[in-house]
């Protein structure tokens, strides 16, 4: 009789893990400010492994969690474009990363990433978390996500900017705060980012369900 | 003394006024919201975030929406905030006519979110959904970013309702 209880016990600890677990918001266990962010080898559009050491002469990265469903990083598809327009020739390109579960978002399977940068003509990367080991390693919870990371003289990467793009998704004509810009012309200048944190509503990430 | 009393009155006219007009979107700006999170009365709340665009928003709707129906007469009040733009607000009418949401709808008008969440929530990272509960006179909150199912939605609700 006694025996049935033990692997009872077992299971409902289990359970009560993985509730506890899954209430902790994945942005808690991510990148601050200030943090070293690690480097990753992922499968670009053009079937080639992308990595921020592959850019010599970067000064940093745009890396910028998006995807092609979330109607908000649609909305900001071409701001992403000019963002990487404009900073790439100052040593920060974009680095585009879906970090959505396909199993979750079939439309956001690799097929459908390299048919949207074609459509778009993305003149940045845009890679494939395929295991979302990256996206957790940063704490992206929602796309669009930003993170700017600014390479050091030991070549490490220290993220100097974390969330939105500007002050108004819906309408970008009537963007009063540049908020990625501001941040980006900050580093580019070597002067320390007065705004590193802002936020904005996005989707939230496609997380592979267990 | 009459001031205090003519504005209870309009408030309380008000009050009615918004559950009389379920149906109605509330255009709010964030002090309104504040208001509501600074609320005193004996009552569970229950804060949705939420937007026609958001797939895992719709999907866990109707579990709101059961609760809504479920605790009527009871001091538990659903709000589903909707994040759309003003300019989207026929947009969601017509969402909540073709799915009959009779929960309060609130439209939240403030374009930047980078000034509002942190007075909110600053455990919010702003991605939907996102919902709160709280009973400040019962000194409950509880926070949650990310889509509920059914079950954890039930229990959070059997858990703080007075």
């Amino acid at each position: 009789m006694k025996k049935p209880i033990l692997p009872l016990l077992f299971t409902f600890c289990l359970l009560v893990l993985g509730i506890l677990g899954a209430a902790v918001p994945a942005n808690e266990t991510g990148y601050k400010v200030g943090d070293t962010a690690r480097d990753f080898k992922l499968k670009n559009v053009d079937g080639k492994m992308v990595s921020m050491a592959s850019y010599k002469d970067a000064k940093g990265f745009i890396v910028t969690f998006t995807c092609n469903t979330c109607p908000y990083s649609v909305a900001y598809e071409d701001r992403i474009i000019a963002l990487h327009k404009k900073y790439a020739p100052k040593g920060y390109p974009v680095i585009a990363i879906n970090p959505n579960d396909v199993g979750v978002s079939p439309k956001d399977s690799y097929t459908h990433m390299q048919q949207r940068a074609k459509e778009k003509n993305f003149p940045f990367v845009y890679l494939q978390d395929p295991t979302q080991e990256i996206t957790k390693a940063y704490g992206a919870t929602r796309t669009p996500h930003l993170y700017v990371v600014q390479k050091q003289s030991d070549g490490k990467y220290k993220v100097a900017y974390i969330g939105a793009i500007d002050d108004n998704s819906r309408e970008p004509d009537e963007v009063q705060k540049k908020y990625a810009e501001a941040a980006l012309n900050e580093l580019v200048a070597n002067k320390p980012v007065s705004q590193p944190n802002t936020k904005a509503i996005g989707c939230t990430i496609k997380w592979r369900e267990v | 003394m009459k001031l205090i009393l003519l504005s209870c009155i309009s408030f309380i006219l008000l009050l009615t006024g918004f559950t009389a007009q379920a149906q109605r979107v509330n255009v709010v700006k964030f002090d309104k919201l504040q208001q509501l999170r600074n609320s005193t009365s004996d009552t569970l709340y229950v804060v949705n975030f939420w937007a026609t665009w958001c797939g895992p928003c719709i999907k866990e709707m109707p579990y709101f929406e059961a609760v809504n129906k479920q605790y009527q007469g009871q001091p538990v009040r659903v709000v589903l905030v909707s994040m759309d733009a003003k300019q989207d607000l026929q947009k969601v009418k017509n969402f909540m006519v073709r799915r009959k949401i009779a929960s309060d709808v609130w439209l939240l008008d403030e374009a930047d979110a980078n000034t509002w969440i942190d007075n909110l929530e600053p455990k919010w990272s702003g991605a939907i959904p996102a919902t709160i509960l709280f009973n400040n006179k019962r000194k409950q909150y509880h926070f949650v970013e990310k889509e509920l199912k059914e079950a954890e939605l039930q229990a959070l609700v059997k858990q703080f309702k007075p």
